[in-house]
């Protein structure tokens, strides 16, 4: 089983991490050999290519981890948001073509794909509020300013 | 080249108008209900709150009501951060890397202070608005531009003070703005308070350009009638109040007058809703007290209303007109004998 992923998120990056490869190897080796005691089960999810484990990623934008992504499987309201750490784990088992949608005050919308068998997800977001202006309505009467020539 | 010009010119001619009465057949009370019945929603979950504020709504017009609704809302105004982002933007102005270094730093803090303690200052809650309506795929865009009320000092009006939305509805283009429509700040403790204005929403392009300029101008909406930035420097202060009263200010166009005593002076707006003469008031002011007078001349056909005044007496004078208890808008005259 190959670990394969690719997205057409932009500026997306997806860092491959090694030890979680190799544990995803020896998981997949020896979850194969169990599942097939139940060969029914086994056809189902790899004809939906269900993940064997949860996804687990981290989050950040060109300052460092964000607290608070909210992260959403689309069409649906299971999800999750990242720590403080900007790390989160997906609380359901996914499949691909499953898309996840992060979303954070402040920054891009951001929706991923999956492809292939993603056990550890790395995304940048990219603030889309960078201009700050602000002024008040009032109810405050106008007032002319009066020289004293004028008085 | 001409073919563009004809195309902008047509699609500024079909842009006319596009204001609330087009949506005169839609109740908004169902939208309004769903809105306020989220009022505990927190901005941790967008794509959540933006289902729980659409869903159950069936025109494009409805779904932006309740994201809108629920902004004004829900969003209160920074107001203190407000006052010293001005002092700092007025002080930076012809700094930009220091403009861009204090961006950076308000920047953040702002949007912690939108998430948790849901407060901002305008361009907060005209991004509240695109980030929802955006998820709601509706096409919604953040416009910068010149704000003007009573407050503001028009020869320091240099630099774009405010921000409000364009949004698209049933393909045309509407204005809105969330900031204005959420509250003003209490006149006694010049703190911010929620007080729903209803008439910034999806507002007539031409009251509307009385006190917002855009930066850009095809956000102006208007055809080849468009003021200038000239006219909106020029032009009268309009308040909140002008808005649920009026679809249009036609005349005085300025705001400041030279005329000589008995000069017949013409006042001429396009009303929201028919008003009764003994409403219209002046509150005139010359600087040591206040008379409220009936203008003698109200002629009122259709939507049209116009109003006319003499000064028998020689003085400088603020002229504030009131429909109701509404103050409207405000004028100066100074009469020469």
């Amino acid at each position: 089983m190959k670990t394969l992923f690719t997205s057409n998120a932009p500026k997306l990056s997806i860092q491959l991490m090694k030890p979680t490869l190799v544990m995803a190897l020896i998981l997949c080796f020896f979850s194969t050999s169990f599942m097939n005691l139940d060969a029914q089960n086994t056809a189902s999810k790899s004809a939906n290519n269900v993940q064997e484990s949860l996804l687990k990623g981290i989050v950040a934008d060109e300052n460092g981890p964000l607290l608070g992504v909210n992260i959403l499987l689309k069409g649906t309201t299971t999800g999750t948001f990242t720590d403080e750490k900007g790390a989160f784990t997906f609380p359901k088992a996914l499949k691909q073509g499953d898309v996840l949608v992060f979303s954070f005050v402040g920054y891009d919308t951001k929706e991923i794909k999956l492809v292939g068998n993603l056990t550890m997800l790395k995304v940048e977001m990219t603030s889309d509020l960078n201009e700050i202006l602000g002024t008040v309505d009032t109810n405050t009467p106008y007032k002319s300013k009066r020289s004293k020539r004028r008085n | 080249m001409t073919y563009l010009r004809y195309i902008i010119v047509l699609f500024a001619v079909w842009q006319t108008n596009a204001q609330r009465s087009d949506f005169n057949h839609i109740d908004f009370k169902k939208a309004d209900s769903i809105a306020l019945s989220y009022s505990n929603e927190t901005l941790h979950n967008l794509p959540d709150l933006t289902s729980k504020l659409t869903a159950n709504l069936e025109t494009e017009v409805e779904q932006f009501r309740a994201i809108y609704f629920w902004v004004c809302h829900n969003i209160s105004n920074d107001y203190s951060w407000y006052l010293k982002n001005k002092r700092k933007r007025e002080r930076f102005k012809d700094d930009l890397d220091q403009l861009n270094s204090w961006n950076e730093q308000s920047r953040s803090r702002i949007l912690k202070n939108m998430l948790n303690k849901k407060r901002t200052i305008c361009t907060g809650y005209a991004y509240l608005v695109k980030k929802l309506a955006t998820l709601a795929n509706i096409e919604c865009e953040i416009v910068d531009g010149f704000g003007r009320t009573s407050m503001i000092d028009v020869d320091k009006l240099t630099t774009p003070n405010h921000s409000w939305n364009a949004v698209k509805i049933d393909n045309k283009w509407y204005l809105c703005d969330p900031t204005w429509a959420s509250g003003i700040p209490n006149p006694e403790t010049q703190k911010f308070m929620f007080y729903y204005n209803d008439g910034f929403y999806l507002a007539n392009p031409k009251l509307f350009a009385i006190n917002h300029f855009p930066a850009d101008e095809k956000w102006l909406l208007m055809d080849q009638n468009a003021p200038t930035f000239k006219d909106f420097i020029d032009a009268p202060v309009v308040y909140g109040k002008a808005y649920t009263n009026l679809n249009g200010h036609e005349a005085p166009k300025k705001m400041h007058h030279d005329v000589r005593k008995y000069e017949t002076i013409t006042f001429k707006y396009e009303l929201a809703k028919s008003v009764e003469a003994d409403d219209i008031t002046f509150e005139i002011d010359d600087g040591y007290r206040n008379k409220k007078i009936h203008p003698k001349t109200t002629h009122q056909e259709d939507s049209s209303l116009t109003v006319q005044y003499q000064f028998d007496t020689t003085g400088f004078y603020d002229v504030h007109l009131f429909i109701g208890e509404d103050r409207i808008s405000t004028y100066t005259f100074n009469v020469k004998g």
